[in-house]
């Protein structure tokens, strides 16, 4: 199963296998993989990303709005950092890391953190034009259809609010390349696609109209910022 | 938080029906009248997931 993908992304994504993640992550196996991470996950992950998580805050608070639905909060570890302005949903697919998010939102005494529930990033039950902007740090490669997640994020956030990414995306040239390609295929049990190419998020619209911005360390993550037109014919997702 | 947060509630539509949900103290629930489902809330966590809801009696 690891080689085929679940959903069938539509056809925008067809003849264009190149962009296309090799081996599909489905929930369950997100879910485990995030069950047997969550003890150890602030400790090996939490470091290399601490600065593109604080990057992707820090933008998120320099934007108007009050509202921010942060999606994949997990163990909470960019809660503290928003800006007491804001006020902040979080969901996330792990029950097990929002129970450790809960903790560091009572043991730092966050008042600025409305909510924390389990969801499915792409099918989320908030009313259409609940939030000024949304924040999906690290999720863009680990859901089953990363155009169906934007879909699902255009449609909670308000016309002229944003949308924000942080992730690690496909190298797409060099040294970096080969080592990816070759870590793809042990993508299962990372819980995460080495191999994610950015215009699998983005369709070439909405990538004109997008801010990328290199993350340090060495340029490892990128930050994705989306300004959210509303009108746009494009903007809505059709099922094959 | 161990309640939801009633903005949060006034946000929060069945993921089913997209109907209205209502929030059971008792039962730490919320409840989808029109999907028949009851949607567990954990430590104050609404699990807002069809497979991990409890189907109500007609």
């Amino acid at each position: 199963m690891s080689d085929v993908l679940q959903d069938d992304p539509g056809p925008i994504h067809r003849g264009r296998t190149g962009s296309q993640p090799r081996s599909a992550l489905d929930a369950d196996a997100v879910r485990a993989a995030y069950r047997r991470w969550a003890s150890i996950y602030d400790v090996v992950f939490g470091g290399i990303s601490a600065f593109g998580r604080k990057r992707a805050v820090t933008a998120a608070n320099a934007l108007p709005g009050e509202r921010v639905l942060e999606v994949g909060v997990g163990t909470g570890l960019a809660l503290p950092h928003y800006a007491p302005s804001k006020r902040i949903t979080g969901i996330d697919l792990s029950e097990d890391m929002l129970a450790r998010a809960r903790q560091r939102v009572v043991q730092r005494q966050l008042g600025n953190i409305d909510d924390l529930a389990v969801m499915d990033a792409e099918a989320t039950t908030f009313e259409t034009a609940s939030f000024d902007i949304a924040v999906a740090m690290f999720v863009a490669s680990v859901v089953p259809n990363p155009r169906r997640l934007l879909a699902e994020l255009k449609r909670v956030v308000k016309p002229g609010g944003h949308i924000l990414f942080v992730n690690h995306f496909l190298a797409t040239s060099g040294p970096r390349l080969a080592v990816e390609r070759g870590m793809a295929r042990a993508s299962r049990s990372l819980g995460w696609h080495p191999d994610f190419a950015v215009d699998a998020l983005l369709p070439p619209e909405d990538l004109v109209r997008a801010t990328l911005l290199p993350v340090p360390p060495a340029g490892l993550f990128t930050l994705v910022t989306l300004p959210h037109g509303g009108s746009m014919q494009s903007e809505t997702y059709r099922d094959a | 938080m161990t309640d939801p947060d009633p903005r949060l509630l006034s946000m929060l539509v069945c993921p089913v029906t997209k109907g209205p949900l209502i929030y059971d103290r008792d039962t730490q629930e919320l409840r989808s009248p029109r999907a028949h489902l009851a949607f567990p809330v954990r430590d104050g966590i609404p699990i807002m997931l069809p497979e991990e809801a409890r189907r109500l009696d007609e």
